[in-house]
């Protein structure tokens, strides 16, 4: 019985798989090599590439309404080249800035940090990092990619909308979002949003499932879990809270479809539009408020994970140091992952959540203090009397360390309902979490595309730009959002269009026009990194090592251009963790080395 | 990290193997249904959410009274508990199915498989009937100091309260309920009865693929096993809508 | 092929095989334990039909035998998770992974719940501008016939 079941299963296995064999003898075609593709590696590179094009039209309306707050009474005639009626006599309407704002936020958040992100590096590391050939399922893992790709049509098709794409922030709170007669914004763009979302949670659950079973189940011959390298880890967690938490968000976007599309009242109850008597009662718009930020801060969490596992795996390497506290890392991103799903509400303590529930969620908030300081401690550790290589990428990981602190001190500030209540919906917000969730999650995305850049392309990032690219951005986003913490603590709400003709806070008119020159020469730098990135790819230098960082995980033992499959022999095994930096006076262990005679006490 | 205790030999966690015992597929299936498990989640908690928030909500065993074929018979939850046994029997039939893929059984796979899809397509034979009749089934209710007939949509409840010594022909009349019940109930059932019309697709492709052969030629029917675990999933789904909708 | 090598006796991708006739009574032991749990429901399903048609009903006892429907409910669903699916015949890692992240329903109703249960009470008191009267039980309608169509 169990002889015949083995068989089947390896039959099953091949099947998956197509044609694969060790040799690649044959010659995939264009399209199976390069468009339906089903090897992890060249999924990943569709995956951050397409995040990189989101990424610079996400950017590039974060510009659009910058220019506009810096610059309120300055009249561009190319915008209305551009925009038409939606930037008539060069500026910008209302309804036009309330889209951008929107479309920034949802396709950073989705397009770029969940997608870009955990699609590029759990596609790439996992299979690599726990030594398997590829992905449990290879093919939902291409599906996985395509979904997405479906998802970004149709958000893209939104742009193009006559009534324009979805405008009632990326958190699209009924009522606003559920009635198309409320705003331009909530016509057919707000459909077109939902349908995308949900392919898009399709997609997520789809790579999600995959990379929860494959890190679970294909993990090479003497990988225990404790042997597994943190950017596993903290994508294992990432995964998991997609898959738990993505299906909520896709229970109240159906929701929120019926009300708009089928006149129930799941969000609605007694309202008036333009004089007119709603019909729909019993509802309540809190209640999407629950459902969304349900998902919503596992969210956060989803993107922030990710950049934590790369930062802690780059900083290791490049302090040529073990990390400090392996097991408090994993623990912490254990703790971090839970906690993701207990403290929702804390987005909504002003918008009629009852107050005492509100203080059981203040509680859980501030218990995550706990396993980020663990985090922090460790990686500062980590450094402390490190041989350090200032790489790229390291540089990257120590800007993450750097934004992750000063963005999430103030996140304590947030997590106290009480001062919540002054600071809510101001710049103070959008000051906290483009900090420790946008910008520090992009540096960790940064620090992974330099640092695994050689796998990825068999070439080398150019240095120069790097370091420009990364001294702009750093001190670039400081710049940025640190006056903004000024503005929140002084009232400043956010999503407003124009603030000089309000008395309290025309005195921000020169700090708003300093913000917005900066972010047009931080988001120049990127387009730098973009230049550089597609430069490299096929002009970048040559890779002519295996191990160009002397790493110790597996992904390093790959030939220079791994095939599909990705080791030619035998997959090797492992016999140690994956963090031997410096130990017995040797640089660097890697983990296929077996366990010396006299080798030190293992970790 | 821990090593099963049963076990004192097996490293489950070492590497090289499946930590589950299980094949990959399975182990998929399982975190997909936990992932469904929380849609559905989410659907029931709204559901109990907004119930929550009302001083008033429609009594189950009134509303859902009636019968196929016995007309105005007053029958409550008879209709439910059918529908409940219904898909109970397909359960099982679809554990029997999976045991004689053990046995490589190709006759009892497909024998119980065809039972199987009775009882999918049977179930939702039986919604379809419910839903014609909640929709269609108009009652009277004071609406706007007018007595109107209204049947039970996403948007209109005529399971309100009663108002007493309001009679219309030889019936109460009654206030209008709340209407998120139909929103939900049409929802949530309609969900449900997707993932059921879901299975019954997936059920009719494993009996295909049964009946050529491409079980007996993998030597092992664990395709079976997977789209079992999605059929009970459904029945296990429906044990919380019952309770939600129509015990409680 | 090794994209997953089986050099390990112990892994079989099958629990331990079961004898046929112990299967059998197993799956007809469970599918009446099933039935007869959802056949207790609906009795209590009844008493409670009858509870609403007096008027002064005990409401402490009404939510009590909902509690006991509910306990019930997750019974049957603790034997289709466990004997249908075949839950109970893995191994503990594969259980623990099932069974933990559920622990998550817990707040997620409970925080739920208590906030449907406070925004009666705001719409009850008109958003804390009156004081809360408990509002007066409503008659439920005598159950009637359904309307014309059958």
């Amino acid at each position: 019985m169990s002889t015949e079941i083995l068989h089947g299963h390896a039959e099953v296995v091949s099947e998956a798989h197509g044609e694969h064999h060790e040799g690649h003898h044959h010659e995939e075609s264009f399209i199976s090599k390069y468009v339906f593709s089903m090897d992890h590696k060249m999924i990943a590179r569709q995956f951050l590439i397409t995040g990189i094009i989101w990424a610079i039209i996400g950017g590039l309306f974060s510009v659009l309404f910058r220019l506009q707050l810096g610059y309120p009474d300055m009249s561009l005639p190319f915008l209305e080249d551009i925009f038409g009626r939606w930037a008539q006599g060069g500026r910008i309407t209302p309804e036009f800035y309330y889209a951008l704002v929107t479309m920034h936020g949802t396709i950073l958040v989705f397009f770029v940090l969940t997608a870009g992100l955990s699609g590029t590096f759990a596609n790439l590391l996992i299979p690599l990092q726990v030594g398997a050939r590829d992905m449990a399922s290879p093919f939902l893992n291409m599906l996985s990619y395509w979904f997405f790709f479906l998802a970004s049509v149709i958000m893209f098709a939104s742009l193009f909308i006559q009534t324009g794409p979805a405008a009632g922030g990326w958190t699209i709170y009924p009522p606003l979002s559920a009635l198309g007669q409320a705003s331009d914004g909530s016509k057919l763009g707000m459909d077109f949003w939902l349908i995308s979302m949900a392919m898009f949670i399709v997609s997520s659950l789809l790579g999600g499932l995959n990379y929860i079973t494959t890190i679970l189940n294909m993990r090479t011959r003497g990988m225990s879990m404790t042997r597994l390298p943190l950017t596993i880890w903290a994508i294992f967690f990432t995964a998991v809270l997609g898959v738990l938490s993505f299906p909520v968000l896709l229970s109240g976007a159906i929701l929120l479809l019926f009300d708009r599309n089928l006149g129930t009242s799941f969000y609605l109850s007694d309202i008036v539009v333009k004089g007119e008597i709603l019909p729909n009662e019993g509802g309540s718009a809190i209640l999407f408020q629950h459902l969304f930020w349900f998902l919503g801060h596992p969210e956060v969490y989803i993107i922030l994970l990710p950049a934590m596992g790369m930062v802690s795996e780059v900083l290791s390497v490049n302090s040529r140091k073990p990390i400090f506290g392996y097991l408090a890392m994993v623990g912490s991103l254990f703790a971090i992952a839970i906690l993701a799903f207990l403290v929702w509400a804390h987005h909504m303590f002003v918008t009629g959540l009852n107050p005492f529930l509100g203080a059981f969620f203040v509680l859980l908030t501030l218990l995550i203090a706990i396993p980020s300081a663990i985090k922090v401690f460790n990686w500062l550790t980590t450094l402390w009397r490190g041989n350090i290589r200032f790489t790229p990428a390291m540089l990257f990981a120590i800007g993450f360390v750097s934004l992750f602190i000063s963005g999430g001190l103030t996140g304590i500030f947030l997590g106290n309902s009480t001062l919540d209540i002054h600071l809510h919906d101001t710049y103070f917000v959008v000051a906290h979490f483009h900090i420790v969730m946008g910008v520090a999650s992009f540096f960790g995305m940064f620090a992974g595309v330099y640092h695994w850049f050689p796998k990825l392309y068999s070439r080398y990032l150019n240095n120069t730009m790097a370091y420009i690219h990364f001294w702009i951005t750093l001190a670039g986003a400081y710049l940025i959002f640190w006056p903004m913490h000024y503005e929140g603590l002084a009232g400043m709400p956010r999503r407003y269009v124009d603030y000089s003709s309000w008395e309290s806070f025309k005195m921000f008119a020169d700090l708003n026009r300093f913000i917005s020159t900066v972010a047009m020469i931080v988001f120049a730098a990127q387009l730098m990194f973009v230049f550089n990135f597609f430069y490299s790819i096929f002009k970048g230098r040559r890779l002519r090592t295996e191990n160009p960082w002397g790493s110790n995980t597996l992904e390093w033992t790959t030939p220079i251009h791994p095939g599909h499959g990705n080791w030619p022999g035998e997959i090797p095994e492992v016999h140690r963790w994956p963090y031997d930096y410096g130990k017995d006076g040797r640089e660097f262990i890697p983990q296929t080395e077996p366990i010396g005679k006299d080798e030190s006490a293992h970790h | 990290m821990s090593t099963a205790q049963a076990q004192v030999q097996t490293k489950w966690w070492g590497g090289g193997k499946s930590p589950f015992n299980l094949e990959y597929g399975k182990v998929m299936m399982w975190y997909f249904l936990m992932s469904d498990a929380f849609t559905f989640g989410a659907f029931l908690i709204s559901y109990g959410t907004i119930r929550f928030s009302q001083n008033y909500w429609p009594d189950p065993n009134k509303v859902f009274n009636a019968f196929p074929l016995m007309g105005h018979a007053n029958l409550p939850l008879a209709f439910v508990s059918l529908m409940t046994f219904i898909l109970i029997v397909s359960s099982v039939t679809m554990v029997l199915a999976v045991h004689a893929g053990h046995n490589m059984d190709k006759k009892g796979v497909v024998k119980w498989m065809a039972w199987t899809i009775v009882g999918g397509i049977a179930f939702l034979a039986c919604q379809a009937w419910e839903w014609t009749h909640l929709i269609t089934g108009e009652h009277a209710v004071l609406i706007d100091g007018k007595i109107q007939e209204i049947g039970t949509t996403v948007s209109r409840n005529p399971w309100g309260s009663e108002i007493l010594g309001l009679e219309h022909g030889e019936h109460h009349v009654t206030k209008t309920g709340p209407v998120a019940f139909g929103g939900y109930f049409f929802g949530i059932t309609g969900f449900h009865g997707f993932h059921v019309f879901s299975g019954v697709i997936i059920n009719i492709i494993m009996l295909l693929m049964a009946t050529n052969d491409v079980f007996e030629r993998k030597g092992h029917y664990l395709m079976i096993e997977k789209a079992g675990l999605y059929w009970h999933f459904v029945d296990l789904v429906w044990v919380f809508v019952f309770l939600c909708f129509y015990l409680i | 092929m090794e994209h997953q090598e089986n050099i390990f006796p112990e892994v079989t991708f099958q629990p331990a095989h079961v004898d046929n006739a112990v299967f059998t009574k197993k799956v007809i032991r469970t599918t009446v334990i099933l039935s007869v749990i959802t056949l207790i429901e609906l009795a209590l399903g009844f008493v409670i039909y009858f509870m609403h048609k007096n008027a002064e009903y005990n409401h402490a006892l009404v939510l009590f035998i909902k509690g006991v429907i509910t306990i019930l409910s997750l019974a049957k669903a603790f034997y289709i998770v466990s004997i249908f699916m075949h839950l109970g015949d893995e191994i503990r890692n594969m259980i623990m992974t099932i069974v933990v992240p559920l622990l998550l329903f817990t707040w997620f109703i409970a925080a739920f719940l208590i906030d449907g249960n406070s925004w009666r009470s705001l719409r009850n008191t008109e958003g804390h501008s009156k004081t809360y009267v408990e509002p007066v039980q409503e008659v439920q309608p005598e159950a009637k016939k359904p309307g014309s169509v059958e």
